[in-house]
C-alpha cells in the first residue's frame, strides 16, 4: 500500500480520507493533506525550520484529531505550516514527529479544526485508513 | 439510516414535518423539521436528519429537537439545528454551538439613497476592503495585550465604548447588549488567546463577508419604519464570528468533555456531540469560555463596524453615518426559560427570533419584534425578518440563519470556476473584492439553497415575518 489521501464531498465541511502502510505514514500523510489546504503553493524561497511536534490523547483515533489540531494551531499562531515529516512514532496514546515546516510569508488558509464526527481509523489491506472531517 | 428516518416522518403542515421518538432507539424527544416539500426532499440527500436524530438522544433534551429550513449536514449537530436542555439534568455540548462561536450578522443602515451615490460604490467597497482585514489576515492595527483581550472577553462590546470603538446606542441594538453574562477569561486557554489576540476587527474566510447593500423591497411598512429602513436605502451587512479564538475554545472543550463523559455515564451515537452536565464543573467552565468567545465575536463585529463607519465618513461625511439596526448571533448556547423550565438553548446555524412581548427584544422594537437578519449566500439577496411571539412555543424562539449550503465546496468548484463567478457577479453590477478565486468558487451563489424558499417557510410557519429584502452592491470576502 502506498500512502495517499483524497477529499470526499461533504455538504458543509471537508472530509479527508487518508491511507498508508503504517500508522506513522498515515499521520505524515494527513499532515501533508492539511498543508495542501493551508498552503497550496509552496515556493522553494520560503524559509523552513524543524520542530518536534508531539501530542497525547486517550486513543489512536483521538490522537489523529489531536495531531491535526496541533498542526492547525501552529499554522495559525506561528504562520508555520508543517510540510515534511521526518522520523516519527505513533503509539497508543502519543504521537511524536520531527517536522519541517514552511514559514509562510502570509497567514495560511484557514482551517478551523479537525472534528470527531464520523471519525474512523482502522486497519485496511495490511495498512491503515482514516476518515476525518475538517471544519473549514 | 436517513431512509428509515424519512419513512417514519409525518407531515404536520405545509411547512412542518415530525420524526417520532420511535424512529430510532435512544431518541428522548421527537424531532421537528421546518421545510416545504421541496426542501424536505433535498434533506434525504445528506446526513442532516441522522445528525438531528442523534441530538434527540442527548440527556435532558426537552420538547423537540428542531431543524430550520436551511439545515444541512454539519458535524455533531446539523447546521440549522436547535435543541434545548433542562438546566437541572441536561447537558451542554460544544458541538451544539460549533467552532465559530457566535458567528452572527449585523446590519448597519445609512441615511443615503443608494441611487444617489451609485458612482461612488466601487471606491467605497475598495476602501472597505483595505480597511477591514479579510481571509486569514490579522489586524495589526488593533492587536490587543493579554489584559486588553481579557477585558474584551469578560465585558464584551461595553469594553470597546471607552476606546471609542462603540457607542451606548450600539449596545442597545446588539443581542444581549454585546455581553453574555458569566464570561470568564480564565476559562479560555492561552492557545485560544494566542490565536485571537490580533484578529479583532477581521472578517476571516469561508462564508464570511462584508457587503454594501441596498434595501430593494419592503414587505412590512410598520416594521421597516420601526427598524429605520426604507426602500432604496444604502446599508452594510457584516457576517463573521469569533475567529481563531472561538475555534480553539471549541477544540479545547470538545477534547475535555470527550474525556470526562465516562465519569457522568454519558454514551453518545457521535463523539463530536461530546457533552457534560450543565451543572458539572466542566459544563460550567465551557459555558464561561463560550460566553467569553461570544463576547469576542460581538466585539469583532463592532470593531469592523468602527472601520466601516470611518470609510463611510471619509466618503460621505455626516450623511454617511452608519446606525446599528441590530446584531444577532446564530452559533450560540444561551440560558433561557422555555416551556416552564430553565433551559440551555443550543442554536447552531439558527437565529434567535424573539417576538414583541419578550423582555429581551430591544425597547425600540417592542411593537414589532426583534430583527432577525438572514444573509443570503455571497452576492444574493439578504432578508430582514421580525421575530414573532409564536416562535417562543414553536421553536424555542428560533429561526433560520441563511440560505444553507446545497453543494459541497468541491462540487461548487467543479461546476464553476472562481473567475466565472467573479464575472457573473460583476455582470450583475456587484463590485467584488476577494483575493482568492478558489474561495469565490466555493461560496458561489449556486452552492446554496434558495434563500427566498427558506425565508418563505419561516414566514409561513409564523416564526418570523418578512420585513425587507436587501440586494448586494459590493462584496468583500475572505
Amino acid at each position: 500500500m502506498i500512502a495517499g489521501h483524497e477529499f470526499l464531498d461533504h455538504t458543509g465541511e471537508l472530509e479527508l480520507r487518508v491511507w498508508a502502510p503504517t500508522l506513522e505514514a498515515l499521520f505524515a500523510e494527513a499532515g501533508r493533506a492539511l498543508r495542501e489546504i493551508e498552503l497550496p503553493a509552496v515556493s522553494p524561497a520560503y524559509p523552513t525550520s524543524r520542530r518536534t511536534v508531539s501530542v497525547r490523547a486517550p486513543d489512536r483515533a483521538a490522537l489523529l484529531v489531536e495531531w491535526l489540531n496541533e498542526l492547525i494551531f501552529l499554522a495559525e499562531r506561528d504562520r508555520w505550516v508543517a510540510a515534511e515529516f521526518g522520523p516519527g512514532v505513533v503509539a497508543e496514546s502519543e504521537a511524536r514527529f520531527e517536522v519541517t515546516g514552511v514559514e509562510a510569508p502570509a497567514a495560511p488558509s484557514e482551517v478551523k479544526a479537525a472534528t470527531f464526527h464520523n471519525l474512523r481509523l482502522q486497519p485496511l489491506d495490511g495498512g491503515w485508513q482514516a476518515d476525518v472531517i475538517l471544519d473549514v | 439510516m436517513s431512509d428509515s428516518i424519512v419513512s417514519a416522518a409525518k407531515r404536520l403542515s405545509a411547512v412542518l414535518y415530525e420524526i417520532p421518538v420511535t424512529a430510532r432507539p435512544g431518541m428522548r424527544v421527537p424531532a421537528r423539521v421546518f421545510a416545504d416539500e421541496r426542501l424536505w426532499e433535498r434533506l434525504a440527500t445528506d446526513r442532516s436528519l441522522e445528525q438531528l436524530v442523534n441530538v434527540a438522544t442527548l440527556p435532558g433534551v426537552v420538547g423537540h429537537v428542531l431543524a430550520m429550513p436551511d439545515v444541512h449536514e454539519g458535524y455533531g449537530f446539523p447546521v440549522g439545528g436547535v435543541a434545548a436542555m433542562r438546566r437541572e439534568d441536561g447537558v451542554v455540548s460544544p458541538g451544539g454551538v460549533g467552532y465559530d462561536i457566535n458567528c452572527g450578522v449585523r446590519l448597519l443602515a445609512s441615511e443615503l439613497e443608494a441611487a444617489a451615490v451609485q458612482d461612488r460604490i466601487e471606491a467605497v467597497v475598495h476602501d472597505l476592503s483595505r480597511s477591514i482585514p479579510s481571509g486569514p489576515h490579522a489586524n495589526r492595527a488593533l492587536s490587543l495585550t493579554r489584559e486588553e483581550l481579557d477585558r474584551v472577553l469578560e465585558q464584551g462590546v461595553p469594553a470597546l465604548v471607552e476606546r471609542g470603538l462603540a457607542t451606548e446606542d450600539d449596545l442597545a441594538h446588539t443581542e444581549a447588549g454585546g455581553a453574555l453574562p458569566g464570561a470568564d477569561a480564565s476559562a479560555v486557554s492561552a492557545r485560544a488567546k494566542d490565536r485571537g489576540h490580533d484578529q479583532l476587527g477581521t472578517i476571516g474566510s469561508g462564508n464570511h463577508f462584508v457587503e454594501v447593500q441596498v434595501v430593494d423591497e419592503v414587505f412590512d411598512d410598520a416594521a421597516a419604519l420601526a427598524y429605520g429602513l426604507r426602500k432604496g436605502q444604502l446599508a452594510v451587512l457584516i457576517h463573521t464570528g469569533s475567529r481563531g479564538l472561538g475555534h480553539q475554545v471549541c477544540t479545547d472543550y470538545v477534547r475535555e468533555l470527550d474525556r470526562v463523559m465516562p465519569r457522568y455515564g454519558i454514551t453518545l451515537p457521535d463523539r463530536q456531540l461530546a457533552c457534560a452536565p450543565l451543572a458539572s464543573p466542566e459544563g460550567q467552565r465551557y459555558l464561561a469560555a463560550m460566553a467569553a468567545a461570544a463576547n469576542f465575536a460581538w466585539s469583532n463585529r463592532q470593531a469592523i463596524t468602527h472601520a466601516a463607519r470611518r470609510v463611510f465618513d471619509r466618503a460621505f461625511g455626516r450623511q454617511g453615518t452608519l446606525r446599528l439596526v441590530y446584531d444577532v448571533a446564530h452559533n450560540i448556547a444561551k440560558l433561557e426559560r422555555h416551556q416552564d423550565a430553565e433551559t440551555c438553548v443550543h442554536r447552531k446555524g439558527a437565529t434567535r427570533a424573539f417576538g414583541p412581548s419578550h423582555p429581551e427584544t430591544p425597547a425600540a422594537y417592542r411593537t414589532v419584534g426583534q430583527p432577525v437578519l438572514i444573509p443570503g449566500s455571497m452576492g444574493t439577496a439578504s432578508y430582514i425578518l421580525a421575530g414573532q411571539d409564536a416562535a417562543y412555543e414553536a421553536s424555542f424562539g428560533s429561526c433560520c440563519h441563511g440560505a444553507g449550503r446545497a453543494l459541497s465546496r468541491g462540487a461548487a468548484k467543479r461546476s464553476r470556476s472562481g473567475t466565472e463567478v467573479r464575472r457573473e457577479l460583476q455582470a450583475r453590477g456587484i463590485v467584488v473584492r476577494c483575493s482568492s478565486n478558489e474561495e469565490l468558487a466555493e461560496e458561489a451563489p449556486h452552492a446554496y439553497k434558495d434563500v427566498e424558499a427558506v425565508v418563505s417557510v419561516v414566514h409561513q410557519a409564523g416564526l418570523a415575518r418578512k420585513v425587507a429584502r436587501l440586494r448586494p452592491l459590493g462584496v468583500i470576502k475572505g
